[in-house]
């Protein structure tokens, strides 16, 4: 009880001396540490969107109710959720980016942001304008404007501290994710996969914007930050270095300037290694046949230096993408997972191609590498040994080539997962993933690229997984040191929405329909509590505690990828073409529209 | 053939209507045979939808997604309002300019004839052969 107090006037203090009262990272790391707040989207550095707080249980989970709504006033989808740092919460909206402080006590909004952005960047987007969120450091909150500003607000007041232009709409270049803070910057990526745009990770300073290093996926090894012989991957069974100009040797000429493997992904830290976790995206463009090599660092986990942003080590999960499989998913970090009898620190990630890798974090040494949906075709298995993915020569859109409609791929391009993240249990060391169970038919074409201008060249048709159970998502939970499968709940669409598993023994997500479900985290085929808010998730469910009362949050709202064929005019069958052509079915059950609910027992 | 099926076009363009009542019966600014054979101008009109990824907005079928259904707005849009919304766009609501993308300039002919045929019912939706 002492304690509990005293680390809530230590927020209280922390918030009421600012700015500048304490060193963003240990201040960030010690709201995360009490599970009253939710400091950072993913709750903490180590992106377990896992809770401490145990007032909603298994047992009582059924008698939640809806303890206040809040709407935003924006259509579109709504990604991303809630922070919560004392007696305030802070919610965002999708494109123009909203940004509401609310008074935890009375529900009142303290203040709001909406910043002017040029809509032109609204096309660049195509087709949703998600936002995943904001973020909070030094008495600031961070928010990633889709036009690429960064900017810094007062988080008393919302008055604007500083702001820097991270990119340029004009080339291709947005953004939708989430700023990290790590230590004294806040890190940063940028969206554009489909426009040619040549990706990167940018670390800003929380208290000026100064730009301390920006890192490139592609190019020269000084742009990426790389040192030939320090910089180490998964090679022959061992690490080793990956050598001089490893990116420009895997591209054809100057196709690693447009190359795609953007970073707009979920990234993690790890304070003792003083190392910063994220995915690159998909190479551009989609057609594989124009552009011969492993296109590297496309499709890569990348480990970094906070504080240089030099690179530690680097794996490239697919080579060559043919099917948009970005590696952006976010990156989980977990201690003590049991591989082979042996205790590892691990990053674990589930990626869009529908393998989950567990590699030791420190190192980079590839540990585990397994499907997490059974219907995964596109290739056989990893190569332990090499690292590679063994490809499937029929599902190979570049064997097929290009004008080629290559049929039933598994997954589609959404991947198994796409950047709805995970839930990790500390306490069964487990993992709660969201999935989609989506496959595809995929045509590669030519394009040229002209700067701003959609850089794609393929079309897709995607429908519910052939020969499984109808439905088009599962919630599973994953062993990560096994690489196995534990338990798979079916759902009719799929899982958009971020999990959050708790120390009450529930594990809860929102569905595309607009249910949010809390389930048991023992058995997560019993579902304890079910509540349709007013739109689809494709938010991430939140918890905090506020005067003794656990809350969970989540954002409602459909749109984003899957939920984009809600729009105008899809009354006309599609006979299954698009990504939408599964998911019309959605319209009997949702509308537009982003609403914040909050739930507590009564 | 090219020729024949252009004449229409131009007179439709200098006309300047507003819509298509003027354009008789017949007097289509493409060619089609079998719903997936078209005339070659028509043919590069659906390469240039298909390269500028129109489909993530317009949807596949042309039937709607994030942008609206032009199954419907191509039989209300004269062919200058077409042109205006390609080449200046509607940024408020979306719909990009595409006066900088050289295929669109080079190719908005084509592109209004392939997505007329589509509104009409005449051209079927996906991959597209050269009537020869």
């Amino acid at each position: 009880m002492v304690l509990r107090h005293a680390s809530r006037l230590g927020i209280l203090l922390g918030l009421a001396v600012l700015p500048g009262f304490a060193a963003a990272n240990p201040e960030v790391i010690k709201l995360t540490q009490n599970s009253r707040n939710w400091a950072m989207q993913a709750g903490n550095m180590q992106n377990h969107r896992y809770s401490g707080l145990k007032q909603i249980t298994a047992a009582n989970v059924k008698d939640l109710r809806v303890a206040w709504t809040f709407s935003t006033g924006v259509l579109r989808g709504h990604e991303g959720g809630p922070l919560v740092i004392g007696d305030m919460l802070y919610i965002h909206s999708p494109f123009p980016n909203k940004v509401f402080a609310i008074n935890l006590a009375d529900q009142t909004i303290r203040w709001k942001y909406e910043p002017k952005q040029d809509p032109t960047v609204i096309p660049v987007m195509c087709c949703d304008t998600v936002n995943r969120g904001v973020a909070y450091a030094d008495g600031k909150i961070f928010l990633q404007q889709a036009d690429t500003n960064l900017v810094a607000l007062d988080a008393k007041t919302g008055k604007e501290m500083w702001k820097v232009k991270n990119g340029d709409p004009k080339k291709g270049e947005t953004n939708t994710n989430a700023p990290h803070i790590f230590k004294d910057k806040v890190i940063t990526g940028i969206s554009g996969g489909e426009f040619g745009v040549r990706g990167y990770l940018a670390a800003y300073d929380i208290k000026t914007g100064k730009l301390a290093w920006k890192a490139y996926s592609t190019g020269p090894d000084a742009e990426m930050l790389f040192d030939p012989q320090k910089t180490m991957t998964w090679t022959d069974g061992k690490m080793a270095p990956v050598g001089a100009d490893s990116s420009l040797k895997s591209w054809q000429g100057d196709q690693w300037k447009i190359g795609g493997g953007t970073t707009w992904g979920w990234f993690s830290y790890d304070p003792k290694l003083n190392l910063v976790y994220y995915g690159s995206g998909n190479p551009s463009t989609w057609n594989p046949v124009q552009r011969p090599g492993d296109n590297k660092w496309s499709m890569t986990i990348f480990a970094r230096d906070a504080d240089t942003g030099m690179a530690k080590w680097v794996y490239q999960m697919t080579p060559h993408d043919e099917w948009d499989f970005d590696g952006v998913n976010e990156m989980i970090l977990a201690d003590g997972i049991n591989v082979k009898g042996k205790p590892r620190n691990v990053v674990v990630h589930f990626d869009r191609n529908g393998f989950a890798y567990t590699l030791d974090r420190a190192t980079g040494e590839l540990l585990v590498a397994q499907k997490y949906d059974p219907t995964v075709n596109w290739a056989t298995h990893v190569d332990m040994k090499t690292g590679r993915p063994q490809v499937v020569k029929q599902y190979s859109t570049r064997a097929q080539g290009a004008d080629v409609n290559t049929k039933g791929i598994c997954p589609a391009a959404l991947g198994t997962k796409d950047q709805q993240p995970a839930a990790y249990n500390p306490a069964n060391k487990l993992f709660y993933v969201p999935t989609n169970h989506v496959c595809m038919d995929y045509e590669p074409f030519k394009v040229e690229y002209s700067a701003g201008q959609p850089y794609v060249g393929a079309t897709l048709s995607m429908y519910p997984a052939p020969g499984s159970h109808g439905g088009m998502g599962n919630f599973i939970v994953w062993d990560a040191g096994a690489g196995k499968i534990v338990k798979s709940k079916p759902e009719k669409f799929s899982v958009w929405s971020g999990a959050l598993v708790t120390a009450g023994g529930i594990a809860c997500y929102g569905t595309l329909e607009g249910y949010v479900k809390c389930v048991d985290a023992n058995d997560i085929s019993k579902e304890l509590y079910k509540f349709k808010t007013p739109s689809g998730i494709i938010g991430n469910l939140n918890t905090w505690e506020f005067k003794g009362k656990q809350y969970i949050g989540v954002l409602s709202g459909i749109g984003g990828w899957a939920g984009i064929g809600l729009a105008a005019g899809l009354e006309k069958d599609t006979d299954g073409l698009g990504a939408v052509g599964g998911y019309r079915e959605l319209s009997k059950y949702t509308e537009l529209g982003g609403v914040l609910t909050v739930f507590s027992l009564p | 053939m090219k020729g024949m099926q252009s004449i229409p076009v131009i007179a439709f363009a200098l006309a300047g209507l507003a819509s298509g009542p003027a354009l008789a019966a017949g007097d289509k600014p493409y060619q089609v045979a079998d719903g997936n054979k078209v005339d070659k101008t028509t043919l590069e009109g659906w390469r240039t939808w298909r390269a500028l990824a129109c489909e993530r907005c317009h949807g596949a079928r042309q039937e709607g997604l994030v942008g609206p259904s032009l199954l419907e707005s191509m039989r209300r849009l004269s062919k200058d309002e077409f042109k205006q919304a390609m080449m200046k766009g509607r940024p408020e609501k979306g719909m990009p300019n595409f006066d900088g993308s050289k295929m669109v300039t080079e190719n908005l002919d084509g592109l209004y004839a392939y997505l007329k045929g589509r509104a009409d019912g005449a051209i079927q939706p996906g991959r597209l052969e050269e009537l020869k």
